[in-house]
């Protein structure tokens, strides 16, 4: 064995390793969460904790079926996630288009307020975003939340999505132009399919945040909208924790984010790597 | 036939606030001539291409096609189909597509687009990739699949902008013969941009030499290398270029260094400051002539180039043979009077004996 290959079997250990270290990390409270929701009430506060049990799926069957199941909050969250996803794919991608091809006079400052946007803590906006919902009879509706969402998945997505429209040569358009393309056939035959991988990105990106958000769900929110995140909430109340249907309900939620993260990976790979390294994106 | 694909510019100007980059351009350019805009970077040729194609709108002047005023016409609208020096391919689409799209722009049927796709493929040789995508071409297939979209739908007029500068030296010479008969059988007027005055004497009809945003000279590669308008088209053409030597010319004497040459056919010049330029291909290394000392000799196989340093300046020979001098060594650079070129010191432009 030549001794380069040596170093490269070390190598590989070393990074499986701490691959491995890594997962085991991320992996650990999720697992706890499965073991949880297989366990009963009684099992979940045994101490010490037990390790072998009767598994059990009534957690699973009481939070999709039971008298207060989050069906409705599924549902709740689908449409605010989606809806905010939709309406800022449908705003964003022309604005970025814009932003990276023509020469705005504000396109500083703007680039400013989107860094700005992402600084400021949610939890300061609270109060002005309740006084102007109250004050428009927007309070537990869905336009209110989703125009709020939009407040903050707006300026990302455009942020993310103008490094890669400018990594789009302009020559491509101008060949569709030559080739009696309008500036709308050139946009959508030429520029939009190459930006495929920006936008799965984009879509997952916002649509993960609007499933997760919880903080503004659970003051704008109410009896209408009542996205997962808070009906999980309310399994933790001041009588009692009901921990097996709160794990159970966070794996039932997980699920929909999970199978738009393997829909996407693809995409999601060779998007980030496209923005990263000029010109690979464009195959 | 009816021929299209006539080009005129009229004092065509371009700037981006407040630089301007090209000023006062006049172009005529005939019904099925293989014309080059031919300058070093920067000199304005691929903004007038620009201007030509409708993708850069002129600031100043008018554009002609075909006698039509064009100056605002849209890119589509005006039957031009170019080559971009990028290739400028659609990269999700395949090589069938990528020729199909201007077709399927104009609603052609599908039918009919497949038969006119695989005719202008096999006319570049490229009818076996159609399925590829274009990354998964090498550059000649590339530029072949740009060249293939450019034809196929037969505009009045191609635009290529330097289309070869991507290809290695073998292929680009090869591509160069190929292109030029390509442009024959298609007889549509062609517009070439290059900074490789080799392509540019070799393809054309006629050529513009650009210089600094301007037109510095019109005419055929014979006329602008032998009678270079300025003394920037002399250093610009030719390799290697003409040599250009700083000259007081006295009643017939010309003072080259601290020599004197006999130019008779110049005494009608009287006592003027000029530069004369010969051509390295023009000199000779003899018994006689100018006397210098070699400082460098380089060996190119049939001949080789010879520099010499005749009283302070530079002077090129290219010699045949391939018996390499030695450095220092003291040689005479004979020409022919007759063979100078002549051109005013202040001014840089050609003086008419």
């Amino acid at each position: 064995m030549r001794p380069g290959a040596a170093l490269n079997a070390v190598r590989g250990g070393v990074l499986m390793l701490a691959a491995a270290t890594l997962l085991t990390v991320w992996a650990v409270p999720v697992l706890l969460a499965v073991l949880t929701s297989l366990k009963n009430e009684k099992e979940v506060l045994a101490y010490p904790p037990s390790l072998l049990f009767e598994p059990t799926l009534k957690s699973f069957v009481t939070v999709l079926t039971g008298p207060t199941n989050i069906l409705p909050n599924l549902t709740s969250s689908l449409i605010v996630a989606i809806g905010t996803t939709l309406l800022t794919i449908i705003i964003a991608v022309p604005a970025a288009y814009a932003f990276a091809r023509l020469k705005l006079p504000g396109k500083k400052p703007a680039g400013f307020y989107v860094l700005a946007t992402q600084l400021v803590p949610p939890i300061g906006l609270i109060i002005p975003y309740f006084l102007i919902l109250n004050k428009i009879g927007w309070m537990d509706s869905y336009q209110g939340l989703i125009v709020v969402y939009l407040t903050f998945s707006l300026p990302f997505a455009i942020w993310l999505l103008v490094s890669y429209f400018e990594d789009i040569p302009r020559e491509m358009e101008e060949a569709a132009l030559l080739d009696r393309a309008s500036r709308w056939q050139a946009f959508w035959h030429v520029v939009l399919p190459q930006a495929r991988g920006a936008i799965a990105v984009t879509v997952t990106f916002v649509f993960l945040n609007a499933w997760n958000e919880f903080l503004f769900a659970v003051v704008l929110g109410g009896a209408t909208v009542k996205p997962v995140t808070v009906a999980m909430y309310n399994y933790i109340n001041t009588e009692q924790t009901l921990w097996a249907q709160l794990s159970a309900a966070a794996l039932v939620a997980m699920f929909p984010v999970i199978v738009l993260g393997i829909l996407a990976q693809k995409h999601i790979v060779s998007g980030l790597s496209a923005g990263a390294v000029k010109g690979t994106g464009r195959r | 036939m009816n021929k299209r694909g006539a080009v005129k510019l009229t004092g065509v100007g371009k700037s981006f606030g407040q630089t301007s980059v090209l000023r006062e351009v006049d172009l005529e350019i005939r019904p099925g001539e293989f014309f080059s805009l031919l300058g070093p970077s920067g000199s304005g040729k691929t903004t007038t291409l620009r201007i030509i194609a409708g993708l850069e709108t002129a600031s100043a002047g008018y554009v002609y096609l075909d006698d039509i005023d064009a100056t605002l016409t849209p890119p589509g609208d005006r039957d031009v189909a170019m080559v971009f020096q990028s290739y400028a391919l659609y990269p999700h689409m395949s090589v069938f597509d990528n020729i199909a799209f201007p077709l399927k722009m104009i609603r052609m049927p599908a039918a009919a687009i497949a038969i006119a796709v695989q005719e202008a493929a096999a006319r570049v040789r490229i009818d076996h990739l159609l399925t590829r995508r274009p990354g998964q071409l090498s550059g000649g297939q590339q530029q072949r699949c740009a060249l293939a979209r450019a034809i196929v739908r037969k505009p009045a007029l191609f635009l290529l902008d330097e289309p070869l500068s991507n290809l290695d030296a073998k292929l680009r010479v090869e591509t160069r013969v190929e292109l030029r008969r390509l442009q024959r059988a298609l007889d549509v007027t062609t517009i070439y941009v290059t900074h490789d005055q080799e392509e540019a004497m070799s393809m054309s009809d006629r050529l513009a030499v650009f210089m600094d945003g301007r037109i510095v000279q019109i005419g055929t590669p014979e006329e602008v290398y032998g009678q270079p308008a300025t003394v920037e088209v002399a250093a610009f053409l030719g390799n290697p270029p003409m040599n250009l030597l700083p000259t007081q010319l006295v009643n017939g004497i010309a003072i080259i260094g601290d020599a004197r040459v006999a130019t008779p056919h110049l005494s009608g010049l009287g006592q003027r400051d000029v530069v004369l330029g010969i051509r390295p291909s023009e000199v000779t290394l003899g018994n006689e002539g100018l006397a210098g000392t070699v400082t460098l000799c380089e060996l190119l196989g049939d001949d080789m180039i010879v520099d010499l340093d005749v009283g302070g300046l530079l002077l090129r020979v290219k010699a045949t043979g391939c018996e390499r001098i030695a450095e220092g060594e003291r040689v005479h650079a004979h020409f022919a009077v007759e063979r100078l070129h002549v051109f005013d010191k202040a001014s840089g432009t050609r003086v008419s004996i």
